[in-house]
């Protein structure tokens, strides 16, 4: 018998670490990506990366570091992974380190670790401003080496469309498309990792990259997977806006001792440097004085949103608060915040070591996400699910610095249980479902390059990320979460009568992302559907109207499957192990 | 259905090939052109300027000089081992290299890519100078070797000709940039400046050094057709000379 | 009230062997606007500033936050990465270009593969024993963080290669982002068990003595890699190394 395939799509932090386990233990992998993998969204994370080593004197535990991320996600997260997840974090950080990751060093040469929002550790090890690129690029190296070991084959540039699925419902391949040639293209794998990040783009701007698009997550959920928790989406309380999209300022520049404020008059008029500090609202100490400027991103999101929207606080009547460095001196901020410091310059204009930065909140993670087991395995048997794009580790609300973890954790976790499972498969039985899935794709495609109509697809997402940004982001009501859900309704409708205003069959984008767009579309919907459902408020997931967190309803999973009919989807509701940490209320307000 | 076998991208039919590791032998060539730059030919460069220099005493002191050189041992073999060679060498490798190199100076006005293309036009300057300099001064016409005294007058007569003072002007120009750019470029490659707070240094210093070549170069040339010595004798050390005369030879002549 | 708007003229090239064509746009200005979110205006409104309808581009970006880098193009001539082309800073017509030393797949898309295949020929990568529990990695100073960590931040946009004179299909070479790969793997304690490996590599066809010294890479860096210091560091090391292999016989 032939060595067991592993099909692994997207490349990664999560991609990249199942490959990696699965090469060294011999068995033989297919990467499929839309980017080349060194691209992928991964190097954006900037701050850090957690892990409970306690280098520096203050007693912290990984049952801290568990403890933190459960409270953190408002209980709603499953106990066990998490548990695994925190435990495991500090020989990651150990491998990484071998890796070659450049982390910053104390003097004495170890690992320097920073403090992160939801904590009052110095959990976070981080390298300069760019961590996750850092971390990207090691794991891409070592692939690269497996790559010339003949053990990885690459395909950048396709994009997975579906999965193949046998009579027996068992995962037998995937469908994917060359993005250059446009041709489609079956794959026979025996176990197929899905490791394709978050969803931002379903929210027209958002911090996420280009290809954050969910579209793979929602071809599976079309084809019978379980999307799990999707209401719950993190929107990061400092980001840059843009035209094109929100830029992230990360966490770090907290971290490093950025401070929140506003002026306290609406009004005021003098230059910056001249409102004295009686007359600066430091909002975030004011009302948080333990956790200060740290507290987890939905509290400051909230707070942030409140003093603008509420208080009317807003910079110049703008949606706009102040993140102030420059009380910082320069050399330290160049030292460890360059990075990101850099960036802001860049793309605003202004140096943020004289002036402070104005930011505002913006979606930047999705906490749901495919619903997997505990051995990361998707209820479609064969698939298999790690990263951003499962919904395990984070439960209603993600702690900075713990997203990194969790990739490269559920992407080692699930590499040998993948194997280990593909090794236990029996044959396929005829094509294994190849032909048929090949035919459906192909009919796809050929209706929407022929498809006769008026509508443009880039103009149909912008609408929907207007309309899921309005409704589904920081507040939610019950009222404009189904106004939302008629309006992706009408977009659906809409997008059968889209026009293509390329039909080339030559790296044809628009083709590209009227599919994708499609899948976001039908994803869309459990988002906003999972949201209305859930009339309390818990974690990123904020009702004015349910004010309250609800553990007898609620402490539960979001289930939703595809239906296929006008509803939407169906939708169930799973408990969550709390076997471990009781749920106790969460407070950040305590001195 | 059987996983597809063929490579995951279109192999690149066209554009840049990857690096071919560890093969070839383009790097000994390209070191050796590099080398040779400043070794032996810098170093003649800079003899054959100090030697000139002695112009400014006068024809005599000038032949004499020549003689000396004339006279070193295995004179033609070193001529042919340590200047002819390398010189040819150097230019012809040196024209390959531009002419696989594709200037972009137009779009980017950088102070370092214009240096690169100066490289290459001040050395194709001086290959070309160097071609009819050789050939009419140390081949064509009176033979120095054998006649060393004859060699100002040569020059002389040679410069007295407006478009040849200007092509040697300009090659003084061109060869002392090729050359103090030149050693910069060795610095950087060869990895003696890395820095670069280093590499500014250095090329004050080399621009410092290329400027007094420069100035030698140029106050020869002006011995040559200066006022001083205007129409020197065509040989200050006839065959007489060469009988040990224990006069002067300039004052035997005077006399 | 006319609205000020911004001008573009953009080469378009349908497939690898078609002809190219340069198109013109007009676009509504907006605050803070780069090209690549002109870019996607022209996706959502596909139409030239003549009224002609045509498609819409094909370019490569995802990040957009100068990190990945996918964009890089030429614009008004130079090589830089689109997303942090801000509009106001540019003079109009802003022209976009692709970048002319990769093959080209379609308007402003190339095909970069062979920086990742180079950096395979010169084992850019640190080999660890495996990924299982080893403990902690070598020590490393401070100082030598700092001064490696500037080295890996190469986003492999090649822009360095794209205004390097001497990187082009004659030549064939390297490009000065694979040799400041190398510099940082040979500087980690373990990454250096490959060193001569590396170094050897480097002194192949199309290695590192092609470098012409135009220093356009450092310059054109958006990242600001110190190339030229790396490139003079490696020179040295390939040098001596090759002296070693020499007198070794």
């Amino acid at each position: 018998m032939a060595a067991p395939k592993i099909i692994v799509v997207g490349g990664g932090l999560a991609g990249l670490a199942a490959v990696i386990k699965i090469a060294e233990a011999g068995g033989s992998v297919d990467l499929f990506s839309i980017v080349p993998v060194k691209r992928s969204h991964s190097v954006c994370a900037q701050g850090g990366i957690n892990a409970a080593k306690d280098l520096k004197g203050e007693g912290d535990t990984t049952d801290k570091h568990f403890d933190d991320t459960i409270y953190g996600g408002d209980f709603l997260a499953n106990q066990t992974p998490v548990k695994a997840m925190c435990e495991a974090a500090p020989a990651i950080i150990d491998l990484l380190d071998r890796m070659g990751v450049p982390f910053n060093r104390t003097p004495e040469g170890l690992l320097d670790f920073r403090r992160f929002g939801g904590t009052l550790y110095q959990r976070t090890a981080f390298a300069g401003a760019t961590t996750g690129q850092q971390l990207l690029y090691a794991l891409d190296e070592q692939v690269r080496r497996y790559e010339a070991e003949g053990k990885v084959k690459k395909f950048e540039g396709w994009e997975f469309l579906s999965a193949v699925i046998d009579s027996k419902g068992q995962a037998r391949g995937i469908t994917a498309l060359d993005l250059r040639t446009m041709e489609l293209r079956s794959f026979s794998a025996d176990a197929i990792i899905l490791a394709t990040g978050g969803i931002g783009a379903i929210f027209g701007k958002s911090t996420n990259s280009v290809v954050c698009t969910g579209s793979a997550q929602s071809a599976l959920f079309q084809q019978g997977a379980y999307y799990a928790n999707g209401e719950f989406i993190q929107v990061h309380p400092t980001c840059i806006p843009g035209e094109d999209k929100l830029r992230l300022m990360s966490e770090s520049a907290r971290g490093e001792g950025g401070r929140v404020w506003v002026p306290r008059n609406a009004g005021e008029k003098r230059p910056i440097k001249q409102i004295p500090e009686s007359d600066r609202f430091y909002f975030l100490e004011e009302w948080y004085p333990k956790y200060g400027n740290l507290v987890p991103r939905d509290v400051a999101t909230r707070a942030i949103h409140k003093v603008v929207y509420e208080l009317g606080l807003g910079l110049d009547g703008q949606p706009m608060v102040y993140l102030d460095l420059t009380h910082i001196d320069r050399a330290t901020l160049n030292r460890k915040l360059e990075g990101i410091l850099e960036i802001y310059e860049k793309f605003v204009g202004d140096d943020p070591r004289d002036v402070p930065m104005k930011i505002f909140p913006g979606m930047h993670y999705t906490m749901g996400g495919m619903w997997v087991d505990f051995n990361q395995m998707t209820n479609i048997p064969g698939i298999f699910a790690a990263g951003e794009c499962e919904y395990q580790y984070h439960g209603a609300n993600r702690l900075g610095a713990n997203s990194l973890v969790s990739c490269i954790f559920g992407g080692f976790r699930s590499g040998p249980i993948a194997l280990a499972y593909a090794k236990s498969l029996a044959a396929a039985e005829g094509d294994g479902g190849h032909g048929a899935e090949l035919a459906r794709q192909a009919e796809m495609n050929k209706r929407l390059l022929n498809n006769e109509g008026t509508e443009n697809p880039f103009k149909l997402w912008r609408e929907l990320g207007a309309t899921m940004t309005e409704h589904a982001t920081v507040i939610r009501y019950n009222k404009g979460l189904k106004r939302a859900d008629e309006k992706i309704v009408e977009l659906l409708d809409r997008f059968q009568k889209v026009n293509l205003a390329d039909r080339t069959q030559w790296a044809n984008t628009s083709f590209a992302f009227a599919r994708q767009l499609y899948n976001m579309l039908e994803l869309s919907r459990a988002v906003v559907q999972g949201a209305l459902l859930r009339d309390e408020s818990r974690g990123a997931h904020y009702k004015p109207d349910f004010p309250e967190r609800n553990d007898e309803k609620f402490l539960k999973t979001t289930k939703a499957s595809f239906t296929g009919s006008i509803e939407g989807p169906r939708f169930e509701f799973e408990e969550v192990d709390t076997q471990f940490i009781k749920p106790r209320a969460r407070s950040y307000t305590a001195k | 259905m059987a996983t597809v076998q063929n490579p995951s991208t279109t192999p690149l039919r066209q554009g840049v090939q990857p690096l071919r590791a560890g093969q070839g032998t383009s790097f000994l060539w390209r070191k050796l052109h590099s080398l040779l730059g400043i070794i032996p030919i810098g170093a003649f460069f800079i003899e054959h300027l100090l030697s000139n220099f002695e112009a400014l005493k006068g024809p005599a002191a000038y032949g004499a000089q020549v003689k000396f050189l004339n006279a070193l041992p295995l004179v033609r073999v070193l001529e042919w081992t340590f200047i002819f060679l390398p010189i040819l060498y150097h230019g012809l490798y040196g024209m390959y290299i531009w002419i696989r190199g594709k200037s972009n100076v137009v779009y980017y006005p950088w102070a370092g890519n214009w240096m690169y293309a100066a490289q290459r036009w001040t050395g194709l300057i001086a290959i070309l100078y160097i071609g009819q300099h050789v050939w009419r001064q140390r081949f064509a016409g009176v033979s120095l070797p054998e006649n060393p005294g004859a060699a100002f007058a040569k020059v002389q007569h040679e410069l007295a000709s407006p478009i040849m003072l200007a092509v040697y002007v300009i090659a003084m120009i061109a060869i002392c940039w090729h050359f103090s750019y030149g050693i910069w470029l060795f610095a950087a490659k060869w990895g003696i400046t890395p820095g670069t707070i280093a590499r500014r240094r250095f090329g004050y210093a080399c621009g410092a050094l290329g400027f007094v070549l420069l100035i030698m170069g140029l106050a020869s040339i002006w011995a040559f057709i200066s006022p001083k010595y205007r129409n020197a004798p065509e040989n200050v050390t006839p065959v007489v000379a060469y009988l040990h005369s224990t006069a002067p030879p300039y004052a035997a002549i005077a006399g | 009230m006319a609205n000020k708007t911004v001008a573009f003229e953009i080469k378009r090239q349908a497939s690898p062997n078609a002809p190219s064509v340069w198109e013109n746009f007009e676009l509504e200005w907006r605050p803070g606007m780069n090209v690549i979110s002109a870019m996607m205006e022209i996706a959502a409104n596909p139409v030239t500033a003549d009224g002609r309808g045509t498609t819409p581009i094909t370019y490569d970006s995802n990040c957009l936050e100068e990190i990945c880098g996918s964009c890089a193009m030429r614009i008004n001539g130079k090589a830089r990465m689109a997303c942090s082309a801000l509009v106001d800073n540019l003079e109009q017509p802003i022209k976009v270009e692709p970048l002319s030393k990769f093959p080209l797949v379609r308007d402003l898309q190339v095909d970069r593969s062979v920086l990742f295949e180079n950096l395979k020929a010169v084992k850019a990568w640190v080999p660890v024993d495996g990924t299982y529990a080893l403990g902690s990695g070598p020590r490393v100073f401070p100082q030598q963080q700092e001064a490696n960590y500037p080295l890996s931040n190469c986003i492999s946009c090649c822009c360095c290669m794209e205004v390097c004179p001497q990187f082009n299909d004659v030549t064939n070479f390297v490009g000065a982002a694979t040799i400041a790969q190398v510099k940082l793997f040979n500087n980690h304690p373990t990454g250096n068990v490959f060193k001569e490996d590396r170094l050897r590599a480097l002194a192949g066809d199309g290695g590192i003595q092609e470098c012409g010294f135009a220093q356009n890479c450092v310059e054109a860096c958006p990242k600001q890699l110190p190339l030229t210091e790396a490139i003079s560091d490696m020179s040295r090391d390939v040098l001596i190394q090759k002296a070693k292999d020499f007198l070794r016989g």
